[in-house]
């Protein structure tokens, strides 16, 4: 899974700068423009140590963002199924809400809370919240009526345990929602970064790009994808070896 | 014991037709007792309208001595995260509970208690379901196609020993095997598609008891009797 992931990304990041050095190439562009391979390796063991501290300091922003957008979703998604009427409002109010680019409020906050860790937090669950919150609006009011008839029939059924035969039964589902939210979190830490922060690795490119140095963003961009790569994947096991500990021996 | 059903009109949402109108039943006491009929002519419907999952658009049911209905169908699952004794003893009622060793034998789930519902046969699985039916409180317990994927021998068995085994409870089994239910049941109430009227004919089954031998000439009479009457 982890093999696969790098590699795959690895093929895609050396694809991308090989076409950078084919346009230098073709255009006769400069070091100044596009450094040459000689440049981004000098730029990656100047700066890969501080570049990687600084990726982890993103992923654990992300990784609480994303993880406080998981616990409101549920909440809110467990709070909708109680009536029909409040889960149709919350699903179409959620609905309204995703379609419009969370992002474009970002400088709000910026305004409002200023630069730091509770903005870029903000942001980062706010990217990832609606995604999730729909997903778990459809799982947690979908009922499994094979599973659940007989605890209704018996008058055994409570909330909690609707919630855990829905939850259970959909955790691939779950788990794949999971894994694709979790690159929204890392993508809207990284952009609450260039607008808000003094930390992370978003604030690193800023800064990048104010000098015009590419190389330094293309070893940003490497250890961005390898950071993003161990997470996913780090999620993705973790769904795993529940749904084997469900399944049993 | 007794369960009557007067006047009953059932339709679909969006459906064209009635399913049923003006239709009567009557089942009388304690016993194993059979809704018989071809496929999609209303069985699960009328069951689920005895069991009070659907409301009937018109008439009614009445149940004297039969206040715990229970509606059980083939396809339930039992939840995947714990092994079938744990499920088994979770849900079962008080009444129930001592019941149980006995049911893992009639059953042959003693071997499989320790397994995960995923885990078995579809067979398998149709057992484990009805058993954690019968650690129930009930006077009713409607049966649609509880016993399917079930080898014939395994059935009847099975029957057999849950007619010795609750001779106080009410059973609604729900089957196509014509054989099985003039063989077994009580009152065969053969639901027909309209625009045959009446909707329900009752037969009377070989409601063979264990021990007992079935009479030949009577189970020929009550085939031919549910055959004609489908």
């Amino acid at each position: 899974m982890l093999h696969r992931r790098l590699t795959q990304f690895f093929i895609l990041y050396l694809a991308g700068v090989g076409v950078l050095l084919l346009f230098k190439l073709a255009l006769g562009l400069s070091d100044y423009v596009i450094p040459g391979p000689a440049e981004i390796l000098r730029t990656a063991h100047a700066y890969g140590t501080a570049y990687a501290a600084a990726v982890l300091n993103t992923l654990g922003v992300a990784v609480l963002g994303h993880g406080l957008s998981i616990l409101l979703a549920a909440a809110v998604a467990v709070l909708a199924r109680l009536k029909a009427w409040v889960g149709g409002f919350i699903r179409t109010a959620a609905f309204n809400i995703q379609s419009y680019p969370i992002v474009a409020v970002a400088p709000i906050l910026f305004i409002l809370l200023g630069d730091g860790l509770v903005t870029r937090l903000l942001i980062a669950s706010l990217i990832c919240y609606f995604p999730l919150l729909l997903s778990f609006l459809g799982i947690f009011s979908e009922p499994v009526r094979e599973i659940e008839h007989f605890y209704e029939a018996t008058g055994r059924m409570t909330w909690r345990l609707q919630i855990k035969i829905r939850a259970l039964e959909n955790l691939q589902k779950l788990t794949t929602v999971l894994v694709g939210s979790a690159t929204l979190a890392m993508v809207g830490t990284i952009v609450a970064e260039f607008i808000a922060a003094t930390a992370g690795i978003g604030y690193s490119i800023r800064i990048a790009l104010y000098q015009s140095d590419l190389a330094k963003i293309l070893v940003a961009l490497l250890l961005i994808g390898i950071g993003t790569s161990l997470w996913l994947v780090l999620l993705e096991r973790l769904g795993a070896a529940l749904q084997r500990k469900l399944e049993g021996p | 014991m007794e369960l009557v059903g007067n006047d009953i009109a059932y339709r679909y949402p969006h459906a064209a037709a009635d399913l049923f109108a003006g239709l009567d039943f009557r089942i009388r006491g304690p016993g194993f007792h059979a809704l018989f009929g071809p496929s999609g002519v209303g069985k699960s419907t009328l069951a689920r309208l005895i069991s009070g999952m659907l409301p009937a658009h018109r008439g009614s049911i009445a149940a004297q001595g039969m206040q715990r209905v229970l509606y059980t169908y083939n396809l339930e699952r039992l939840p995947g995260w714990v092994t079938l004794r744990r499920h088994f003893e979770e849900t079962a009622s008080a009444a129930g509970k001592p019941r149980l060793e006995t049911l893992l034998d009639i059953f042959d789930i003693r071997p499989l208690v320790e397994a995960r519902f995923p885990r078995l046969s579809l067979g398998q699985q149709n057992r484990a379901n009805l058993v954690r039916y019968l650690l129930q409180e009930f006077d009713l317990l409607i049966m649609d196609e509880s016993l399917a994927n079930v080898d014939e021998a395994t059935r009847q068995r099975i029957i057999l020993q849950m007619k010795a085994l609750f001779p106080e409870r009410c059973f609604l089994y729900i089957s196509h095997n014509v054989a099985e239910v003039a063989r077994f049941c009580g009152e065969v109430l053969v639901l027909r598609g309209r625009p045959k009227q009446p909707q329900i004919v009752s037969v009377s089954g070989g409601d063979q008891r264990e021990g007992a031998e079935p009479d030949p000439a009577r189970l020929e009479r009550a085939m031919l009797a549910i055959l004609h009457a489908a």
